[in-house]
């Protein structure tokens, strides 16, 4: 586990932050399995969050059906457990309505490569400003272990007792087709490096689409945590990697079989989220939400008379 | 009563959109009142379509089946349209070669027809004009054969081409030629009285005002998919968003675009989407989820005859079952209809109210005749209907709150909500079941309790929203109609036109249709002997829903499912023989 590199500066802060911290924490009953990796993604954010001065009062968390999804009462601040697949659509409803809050999505391999595969490709064209999580632990786990579009070919699963016919997708490939503002990957296995990326992610603003390679105990065998190990890299070892550069990060996203890149993988400052695209909206400072209240309407409907 | 009925014929980009509008505000400034329909029938080759307008020195509200006057502007609007033509009635058109045309020489002697046929084609080309300009020559041949001034006709044609300037000298020329021309049966045929005042009053379709309405209440985000005939929502709400401000979001599919104001309507924003039967179906399972987390919701359902694909550009009131009944689970719901462009204006503001205050969805139900066709309406009152909200927003108020408060089990099954973010008391929207904070309970003394919590609001909104109205006498009618949607427009026409004759018709509408009230619908069938329900449908949905909902039984019922509006003539013929 060399690779794996705290960062002390960041542990210090936390502990000097420990109250901010603490304010996430929810006496509810985790319902994940001993040693998902889903405790390690909700402890990764909530240190973010910590860091990044995000409190409960500035945030709305939006979550999919699944395993990921049944963290949505175990955090403490608004939160939105909305339909299977339909993750995005909702959070990118909210933050156009609410710019000031930072929105976060949270979504398992099967909504987001299956169900809603549509809301990630005009998401990420639409740069709607938020953080995605995509938990991708390769199976449909709350569903008792079925096959998803990222399981490997031939692997032997719940309702494909032969083994998976159809070919995976590798979710950073799929995204970086789209031109992306932010891609990053990262693994349960390193709850350092996930902090780092879900920091890069909230500061980021538009859409941040972060790829968790999670740790599923009681479904995935194929790819344990010592499976990764073997094979994660940090990419930014690589010193002469260039994260603006889309090509480079193409090649770096598409060998999942022997080195696997974590990091920010592709970054494009220069895009223009949803919200500023708006040409009607560029002298409004003021957010839909504050906005509700009567129109005059008299000057359109002179056009009728 | 008064009213003459004209029909403007011809292929899709001969102009009939323009030479439509430019009749229509002719008439209108005239100060006549109008009832203007588009029709495009798929079943005629190259995209035919035609534009119907009624118009009387009365106010009108209906559409007539039969027509006065047919311009057909090319070959098969004039064969395809003659059979609507009145005993009498009249047919401008331009084709030369109509002597050939052995059924229509039939139809006009047996029929008594009067044809009025001007060599259009060579008219336009002698003032350098396109075949194009076939559409103003015959106008103008229109405005001779109706007996109206030439002055206003002329005055239009010059607003509606006012961007062309050097075809619109063709065009006036084209314009009055054919006005003058001096071809066989080229005369006044009509003789229209004339309003005696120019009311200020709007030329408007139901999209367009619901529209209108969504702007004036504060709507400020809106998302659909297209889907005829929700449509022109989406195209006008943006064609002035830099008007009013509003945020206007084409989504990638249905589902999209009812989770997406949902997210908006969550964030304490007001958020509209609109679409048609099918697009709905879609989105069921969003209606579900906005019932579950008690999040305020609106949905515009533009009816169009199914199932499936149907009939896209044809009209229906097919779709109140679905608007009662969709989506998985049980929990409360609000079914509007609107009628005209007045109630498309008042009625999406009252559905944003209804949704905000009881945090439920809101199923708001058009039809293609009520969202496309044009009427007069006075101009819409503003700030008639107060906007309601039911949050939360003083600091004060904010900082007592607890997080159990947002879904508190209370009596009336309202609980409180704040916009997220406002208040440190913070809670979870959960699609899960659920207790008071919002956290997922399974729990046997629980999840009853909130079923029940959410389903109570129904019986705090039934006392809220207002009794059906009743148009006409209110009782002893000799015949009596109850209906929903655009079945108001006609019988408005038909009880003056009856009690002219001496005949007592009453009319029962329903604005709202769920919860069903019912008081005053009992009241009604008491003091009334002969009841039929009205409906654009085959099932008689209304009908069913009100005999289960009470002890009544409706088996005398008018129902129509072919894609046209009900019109005038038909409604009148049921009630000769109903009486």
């Amino acid at each position: 586990m060399s690779c794996c590199q705290p960062n002390p500066k960041a542990l210090k802060l936390l502990v000097e932050h420990s109250e901010d911290y603490e304010q996430f924490e929810s006496e509810e009953v985790l319902t994940w399995c001993t040693g998902c990796g889903n405790f390690g993604i909700q402890n990764a954010l909530k240190r973010a969050l910590t860091l990044e001065g995000i409190g409960i009062q500035d945030m709305l968390m939006c979550f999919d059906i699944g395993c990921s999804g049944n963290g949505s009462d175990k955090i403490q601040g608004y939160t939105f457990h909305g339909l299977h697949g339909r993750v995005l659509p909702i959070a990118s409803g909210a933050v156009i309505a609410n710019p000031k809050l930072k929105v976060i999505a949270s979504a398992g391999d099967g909504a987001t490569f299956s169900e809603g595969v549509n809301h990630l490709i005009h998401a990420v064209r639409n740069d709607y400003p938020m953080l995605f999580i995509i938990h991708n632990n390769m199976n449909y786990g709350l569903t008792t272990g079925q096959a998803s579009a990222t399981t490997p070919n031939g692997v032997p699963m719940n309702a494909s007792p032969d083994g998976v016919t159809a070919d995976p997708l590798n979710p950073c490939e799929l995204i970086l087709s789209l031109n992306p503002s932010f891609l990053a990957r990262t693994f349960t296995g390193d709850v350092e490096h996930m902090t780092e990326m879900f920091q890069a992610g909230l500061q980021h603003k538009g859409f941040a689409c972060i790829e968790v390679m999670q740790i599923c105990t009681t479904y995935n065998h194929a790819t344990p945590q010592e499976w990764y190990w073997e094979r994660v890299q940090y990419i930014r070892d690589n010193k002469k990697y260039d994260r603006t550069d889309i090509w480079a990060a193409k090649k770096a996203a598409a060998d999942m079989e022997n080195n696997i890149n974590l990091g920010i993988l592709f970054e494009d400052q220069k895009k223009v989220n949803f919200l500023n695209r708006l040409e009607n909206r560029k002298q409004i400072n003021t957010t839909p939400v504050e906005e509700v209240g009567y129109y005059d309407i008299s000057r359109l409907t002179k056009a009728f008379e | 009563m008064n009213r003459t009925v004209l029909k403007i014929t011809g292929e899709s980009g001969m102009g009939l959109a323009s030479v439509g509008s430019i009749i229509a505000k002719a008439l209108k400034r005239a100060g006549f009142s109008i009832q203007l329909d588009r029709e495009y029938p798929s079943l005629i080759k190259g995209g035919h379509s035609n534009v119907q307008i009624d118009f009387s020195i009365e106010a009108l509200h209906c559409l007539s089946k039969e027509v006065d006057i047919v311009v057909a502007l090319d070959r098969v609007g004039l064969l395809e349209y003659l059979k609507t033509l009145k005993e009498g009635g009249v047919l401008i058109h331009g084709y030369e070669r109509h002597h050939l045309m052995k059924d229509l020489e039939k139809q006009v002697k047996k029929r008594k027809l009067k044809l009025v046929y001007l060599s259009a084609r060579q008219i336009a080309y002698s003032f350098g004009g396109s075949v194009l300009m076939t559409n103003m020559v015959l106008l103008g041949a229109l405005w001779k054969v109706l007996g109206l001034g030439f002055k206003a006709l002329e005055e239009q044609v010059k607003e509606e081409y006012a961007d062309k300037p050097n075809l619109l000298q063709i065009d006036l020329k084209c314009l009055k030629a054919g006005f003058e021309s001096k071809e066989p049966g080229h005369q006044t045929h009509f003789r229209i009285p004339q309003p005696k005042q120019k009311p200020r009053k709007l030329l408007i379709n139901g999209n367009e005002a619901l529209a209108l309405g969504a702007i004036h209440c504060g709507v400020r985000t809106y998302y659909a998919y297209p889907m005829s005939p929700s449509s022109s929502i989406l195209t006008d709400l943006a064609n002035w968003s830099h008007e009013s401000g509003m945020i206007v979001k084409q989504g990638e599919d249905e589902i999209t675009v009812a989770n997406m104001a949902l997210g908006s309507m969550f964030m304490g924003t007001r958020a509209l989407a609109a679409t048609s039967g099918g697009g709905y179906d879609l989105m069921t399972e969003t209606i579900s989820l906005a019932g579950m987390t008690e999040t305020p919701f609106v949905i515009v359902i533009a009816q169009r005859p199914g199932p499936a694909t149907g009939l896209p550009t044809w009209t229906a009131q097919s779709d109140l079952n679905l608007a009662l009944y969709s989506s998985h689970g049980e929990f409360a719901r609000v079914v509007i209809a609107v009628s005209d462009p007045t109630s498309c204006f008042d009625l999406i503001q009252h559905a944003m109210n209804l949704a905000e205050e009881f945090q439920i969805p809101v199923v708001v139900l058009t039809e293609k005749v009520i969202a496309e066709s044009e009427t007069m309406i006075d101009p819409p009152q503003l700030k008639k209907i107060p906007i309601k909200r039911g949050l939360v927003t003083l600091p004060t108020e904010l900082k007592k709150l607890q997080s159990s408060d947002r879904f508190k089990i209370t009596k009336d099954g309202v609980s409180m909500r704040w916009i997220p973010g406002s208040s440190p008391a913070f809670y979870f929207s959960n699609g899960d079941e659920h207790w008071e904070d919002g956290v997922l309970t399974e729990r046997e003394d629980q999840v009853g309790i909130m079923y029940d919590k959410r389903i109570k609001k129904l019986k705090t909104i039934t006392k809220t929203i207002p009794e059906p109205r009743i148009f006409g006498t209110k009782k002893n009618a000799n015949i009596s109609f109850i209906g929903w949607g655009s079945s108001k427009g006609v019988l408005q026409d038909i009880i003056p036109l009856a009690k002219s004759k001496g005949i007592s018709i009453n009319y029962l509408h329903f604005d709202y249709l769920w919860p069903l009230k019912t008081k005053t619908l009992r009241q009604f069938c008491t003091d009334n002997p002969n009841i039929h329900v009205l409906e654009g449908n085959h099932t008689g949905q209304l009908a069913q829903l009100m005999e289960k909902e009470t002890d009544l039984k409706f088996p005398q019922r008018f129902n129509k499912f072919n894609g046209r509006p009900f019109f005038l003539e038909e409604v009148l013929e049921y009630i000769k023989k109903e009486i």
